[in-house]
């Protein structure tokens, strides 16, 4: 080991508990939700009918899926061939609908739903996280070749037994080896990110966006930044841990596809493992049951229930109030605004950008011109090697993320892409790393802040 | 052509843990089904892992055309003295300080992390602080600054209101160099800032100490006084010489994929006008090579001082419009020391 590593882990073990010590993450904010409304205006039903469509993609958004719709209370077609959950809201609830990775685990009752026969891979445990898991790289002969970057989603289970998938058996959809991937290092996760606000996400301007960056790149912290762009048109792509997705809608067809398997209009056909579709047979047909898409535009429908469900999950997303914050929990107004003070003080706020105004909207007065307390830049940061993926998507590499918006900070339970921490401070220390751009402000928390200071910080961040 | 790319020492480390533990393992004799893995491994086969906490999918990344010149990325702590022969410069950390984590590669707007300092695990001085050590290199600033001075007065005038200015930018004399210096604390958070850079280069390189105690950072910037540099045999470097009147030929690199980042370049341009190196600051591997390809075909006028052809470094930007630099008037040719 050499001296530089030596001081490396040195500094780890010692310098950052003792910084710490007596410090402790306040929790999950107790309370009322803060989440999960419309839009004000909207809930005023401004324009007319917004919020009919608002509660429709709600619905939608509840709905389980089977695999045609045959399933009692899973009225929906579409789940599978592969997927990792049966609904939007079963992931997306916690602290309602909307949100992020809940308290108990659905994926766990998702493995056996309906005669389904899924191993539960290690990492999917009840009490645990949501994960969606990836293999950064594909395997040659049963290793993982690391000259074959992969990075695509593995998705936990098949819809092989299901009493609604006659024929489709695990010899023809096998489910991927977990446990081997985790045995070479070569498997990580994502959770699902919250929802809330994210219509004022959509809605801010690039000129916005470039202006803040430019401004921030006056700072003393070394902190630089940029921002992935979707590939077509090179416009700011800002949804997904890494800002890979452009739009709601971008957003929801794909996950729609990824999560559930239910192909759509942004996204046709049924999706197979990335290895599985790269040669023939490629995903068994077998195994596919519906006409494609399987989710697409009700002809017959009236008002709201003309549009498909990714439509309606977009929209319901896109019309989501963003989470109200506790001026008083936890530790009080003047903890908490100094807190923020302290927050700005030592730089997080370079990325952690707390506020930025929305463009002119054509949807409701609630998206025009308002100020998204998101606290995010939007930019994609080097995070160095503690929360690095190796997983790359557009322009964003193995280590490089979108500045997680910290607004509903306060009532979730795991952080980080992969939920790997129910603790704040395990989430800060993360940021502090070989090769991260966030090594300015967390050293700034880590050695300047007095116990108390970082108290502060711990309790705003947890009354957002 | 060969390139290189900086290898960190813990990533070496990394990979000699992995590659020593991996020859004690091997797999079960009964393995999972493979799914999405193609072939099986063999059962007994020696166990390969994907090393932690090594990044090895890579975003955009620095890269040169040669090993011969060094780069601003390539400085380090060794033995308690922050090196960097890019920039000619050498600095005795505090006793019982060290060099915890490299930064992250530079920028696409040409900025660089150099080294963060902390105090080490063994320090038992009265007060801790920080050292961060930057470069901003100012071909490709994204501010309107030509210089660490322009920087600084820039860094002053742009200051957050949550800050206070405690020491007004000022010029100083530090190592024999000119340095601009500026102050400026959160009472809120109680942690006063000092910034002090000097252009190496055409580079801001900065330091920045932060400490919740004045006397400390005083101390700090009082030992900068025995930093050494050595400025011998350096290019003259040139803003913006990259024009039509000074590039002879020119060979267009044909990126193949779309992007949208910028990608910033510096030449070392020969006194015959040749590019002898290319120091590619970001981008995808791709993109780097095709770039660095067509450069070293570019011919340029010979730069002048006083009538004599002299060595230059300039810069270039690709895939992007060149940033907003201060300076509107581009170079001549000539030039008189």
């Amino acid at each position: 080991m050499t001296r530089r590593t030596s001081l490396l882990l040195l500094v780890l073990a010692l310098i950052v508990p003792l910084s710490l010590y007596g410090q402790v993450d306040p929790g999950v904010r107790g309370g009322a939700a803060g989440a999960g409304d419309p839009l004000a205006s909207v809930a005023a039903n401004n324009p007319a009918n917004s919020l009919a469509f608002f509660n429709h993609g709600k619905e939608a958004f509840e709905d389980l899926n089977s695999v045609s719709g045959t399933i009692p209370g899973a009225p929906d077609a579409g789940l599978g061939p592969r997927f990792n959950s049966r609904s939007c809201a079963a992931c997306h609830a916690q602290p309602a609908i909307g949100g992020s990775a809940p308290a108990v685990n659905p994926q766990v009752a998702d493995a056996t739903a309906n005669g389904a026969t899924n191993t539960i891979p290690s990492f999917i445990t009840s009490t645990g996280p949501v994960r969606e898991a990836r293999f950064p790289f594909f395997f040659t002969n049963g290793f993982p070749d690391t000259n074959r970057p992969n990075g695509g989603v593995e998705d936990l289970y098949t819809i092989a037994g299901r009493t609604d998938a006659p024929g489709c058996t695990t010899a023809l959809i096998p489910q991927p080896s977990f446990a081997l991937a985790q045995q070479t290092n070569n498997v990580i996760f994502r959770i699902p990110t919250p929802t809330f606000g994210s219509g004022l996400i959509e809605n801010i301007e690039e000129s916005t966006l470039l202006a803040n960056a430019a401004s921030n790149a006056n700072n003393s912290f070394g902190i630089t930044g940029t921002f992935n762009r979707e590939g077509n048109a090179g416009t700011i792509a800002r949804f997904g841990w890494k800002a890979q997705n452009k739009s709601l809608e971008i957003f929801a067809g794909e996950a729609y596809l990824v999560e559930q398997g239910v192909s759509n209009e942004l996204f046709q056909q049924e999706r197979p493992l990335p290895g599985e579709g790269m040669q023939s047979p490629g995903l068994a047909n077998a195994c596919k049951f519906n006409a494609t898409p399987e989710d697409l535009t009700n002809f017959g429908g009236v008002g709201e229930e003309v549009i498909s469900d990714t439509v309606a999950f977009a929209m319901f997303m896109r019309l989501l109030a963003p989470p109200v914050p506790s001026t008083t929990v936890p530790g009080g107004s003047t903890s908490i605004n100094n807190g923020r003070n302290l927050f700005n003080a030592i730089g997080c706020n370079v990325c952690h950008t707390p506020s930025l105004t929305t463009f002119r909207s054509s949807f409701t007065p609630g998206l025009n011109q308002v100020t998204a307390t998101l606290y995010s830049d939007l930019e994609i940061h080097h995070m160095g090697t503690t929360l690095n993926d190796n997983v790359s998507q557009g322009n964003a590499g193995g280590d490089q993320f979108r500045t997680a918006p910290l607004w509903g900070l306060g009532k979730r339970i795991f952080f980080l892409h992969d939920g790997r921490t129910k603790n704040l401070i395990t989430a800060i220390q993360a940021h502090n790393a070989q090769g991260s751009e966030a090594n300015g402000p967390s050293f700034n928390f880590l050695v300047n802040l007095t116990p108390n200071q970082q108290q502060d910080v711990l309790n705003f961040l947890r009354s957002l | 052509m060969f390139r290189r790319t900086r290898v960190q020492p813990t990533y070496l480390c990394a990979l000699l843990l992995v590659a020593v533990t991996g020859m004690a393992q091997t797999l079960p004799e009964t393995l999972p089904p493979t799914g999405d893995f193609g072939p099986d491994p063999q059962p007994g086969a020696v166990l390969q892992k994907v090393p932690a906490d090594v990044i090895l999918v890579k975003g955009a990344v620095p890269s040169a055309s040669d090993h011969s010149v060094p780069l601003p990325e390539e400085g380090g702590v060794v033995k308690g003295v922050y090196k960097n022969r890019y920039f000619g410069m050498s600095w005795t950390l505090p006793d019982d300080w060290s060099e915890p984590f490299g930064g992250p590669p530079p920028s696409e707007s040409g900025g660089y992390v150099l080294s963060n300092v902390v105090p080490a695990p063994k320090f038992k001085g009265p007060s801790k602080g920080t050292v961060l050590i930057s470069a901003q290199d100012m071909f490709f600033a994204p501010m309107p600054a030509d210089d660490a001075k322009e920087l600084i007065a820039y860094r002053r005038e742009h200051l957050e209101p949550y800050y206070d200015v405690e020491r007004a930018p000022a010029e100083l004399t530090i190592a024999g160099r000119p340095f601009s210096r500026f102050d400026y604390e959160s009472k809120v958070a109680g942690i006063h800032w000092a910034v002090l850079a000097t252009t190496v280069r055409c580079h801001a390189v900065q330091f920045v100490f932060s400490s919740r105690d004045p006397k400390l950072i005083e101390s700090l910037v009082k030992d900068l006084d025995a930093m050494k540099f050595d400025d011998a045999g350096w290019p003259r470097c040139v803003a913006d010489y990259v024009t039509r009147a000074n590039v002879i030929e020119r060979v267009d690199p044909v990126l193949k994929d779309r992007r949208f980042n910028a990608i910033p370049a510096r030449l070392v341009v020969d006194k015959k006008g040749r590019v002898k190196h290319v120091h590619i600051l970001s981008a995808f591997p791709e993109q780097a090579q095709l770039i660095t390809d067509a450069l070293l075909q570019w011919r340029f006028k010979p730069y002048l001082v006083n009538g004599e052809p002299v060595e230059i470094e300039t810069g270039v930007t690709f895939n992007a419009p060149p940033r907003n630099r201060k300076t509107t008037a581009p170079p001549v040719s000539t030039a008189s020391d």
